[in-house]
């Protein structure tokens, strides 16, 4: 799956926005590319882009188009995920690391897993 | 360590280190510190049941964990299930009170005989009690103060600790709770990876909003000069933020493979 350059997606905006605003200085990216690079091979691997991964742990209620976090979304994602660590085998310390890169884009644009 | 001190340097620990194991004769001290607890009518409601984690099997840890309690309960070696045990009053039918007025704690001078149980304490009192809709809520309270016990001695052992939930069903179906017990909170134990001060005292309420001095709209007053011996005993610290505490919080984080 082709992505645009991914820190121009509005989610990662976001994302930036909220490491910043949580631990100040500079750009969190230049700082530790490694969290990017996190996020774009977990996009590639489940073939969505960041915004629509994000969008997809949520839905709307039928009768008042609220927008709520669904559990179940979540849970898939969190079965993708161990799927992605597993077929890149990491292991220990990295493994934890990658996976809370994009635990750490989740819950900066509001989604806890 | 004094006991104010303890009471000063308690905080919620969310960062444990995963490797070092606690030491079983810990473990039972926090467990005996919450069994002489103050406890309505000497019921003992409180029942624990301690986890070692790397006992757990992994598929069954995954149902214990809810989400935002899933990083402090990998991290904590210890896991300190509490739970309430309705049973105990139906079960009792008076003889914690007549225990305690044969060992000398409650005494005629107040009213306590063994016929004023039978006659009026059980039938009129706690057997009402027991089905009532309050009597949860009273078990829930006293189970509380017993807990917060053990949580105090853990701290005077070196030790942070951290209350969280879980998930009920599961914790039930792995650990074989009976039906009668109520599930209150889980205690989470381990050595911290914070330090002490764990970035200071946590914002707390004003004091005049929250205690009142014989009427609930008059705040009782809070009198500076014990402040200063309470903050001089080390009761009372530093309030958070203390300076670096992101950092040492992002220390935490990328040490441990966490999220930023």
């Amino acid at each position: 799956m082709e992505l645009a350059p991914i820190e121009s997606y509005a989610s990662v905006v976001a994302w930036g926005a909220g490491l910043r605003e949580q631990w100040g200085g500079g750009d969190p990216f230049a700082e530790d590319p490694e969290k990017l690079d996190s996020l774009a091979r977990f996009c590639r691997y489940t073939a969505q882009d960041p915004d629509a991964l994000l969008a997809s742990c949520f839905l709307r209620r039928r009768a008042t188009g609220e927008r709520f976090a669904s559990v179940k979304r979540r849970e898939a994602l969190l079965r993708q995920l161990d799927a992605w660590q597993a077929d890149a085998g990491w292991r220990g310390l990295e493994a934890r690391r990658r996976r809370n890169h994009v635990a750490s884009f989740l819950s900066h644009n509001g989604v806890l897993l | 360590m004094e006991f104010v001190e303890v009471l000063g340097n308690r905080r919620s620990i969310r960062f444990f280190d995963p490797e070092r194991p606690v030491e079983p004769e810990k473990v039972q001290k926090i467990l005996e510190a919450m069994r002489i607890a103050s406890c309505a009518m000497n019921a003992h409601w409180l029942r624990c049941v301690v986890v070692r984690r790397e006992e757990l099997d992994p598929d069954t840890f995954e149902k214990l964990k809810l989400p935002v309690a899933g990083v402090i309960m990998e991290l904590a070696p210890i896991h300190i299930y509490c739970y309430g045990d309705l049973s105990v009053i139906p079960r009792d039918h008076g003889a914690s009170p007549k225990q305690l007025i044969d060992v000398g704690a409650l005494a005629p001078s107040h009213g306590w005989t063994h016929r004023f149980v039978d006659e009026f304490v059980w039938p009129q009192l706690l057997e009402p009690l027991s089905k009532s809709p309050d009597y949860p809520v009273a078990m829930a309270f006293d189970d509380g103060g017993c807990a917060t016990q053990g949580l105090l001695m853990a701290f005077d052992l070196g030790l942070g600790a951290c209350w969280t939930a879980f998930d009920t069903a599961a914790a039930k179906q792995a650990f074989g709770i009976p039906d009668d017990w109520v599930p209150h909170y889980l205690m989470n134990v381990g050595y911290p990876l914070e330090s002490r001060e764990a970035g200071g005292q946590r914002p707390r309420p004003a004091f005049e909003s929250l205690y009142f001095d014989g009427h609930a709209s008059r705040p009782f007053r809070r009198d500076p000069a014990v402040v200063k011996e309470l903050e001089r005993a080390k009761m009372l610290q530093a309030p958070a933020p203390l300076p670096g505490r992101k950092d040492e919080l992002r220390q935490l984080a990328r040490k441990l493979g966490l999220r930023e």
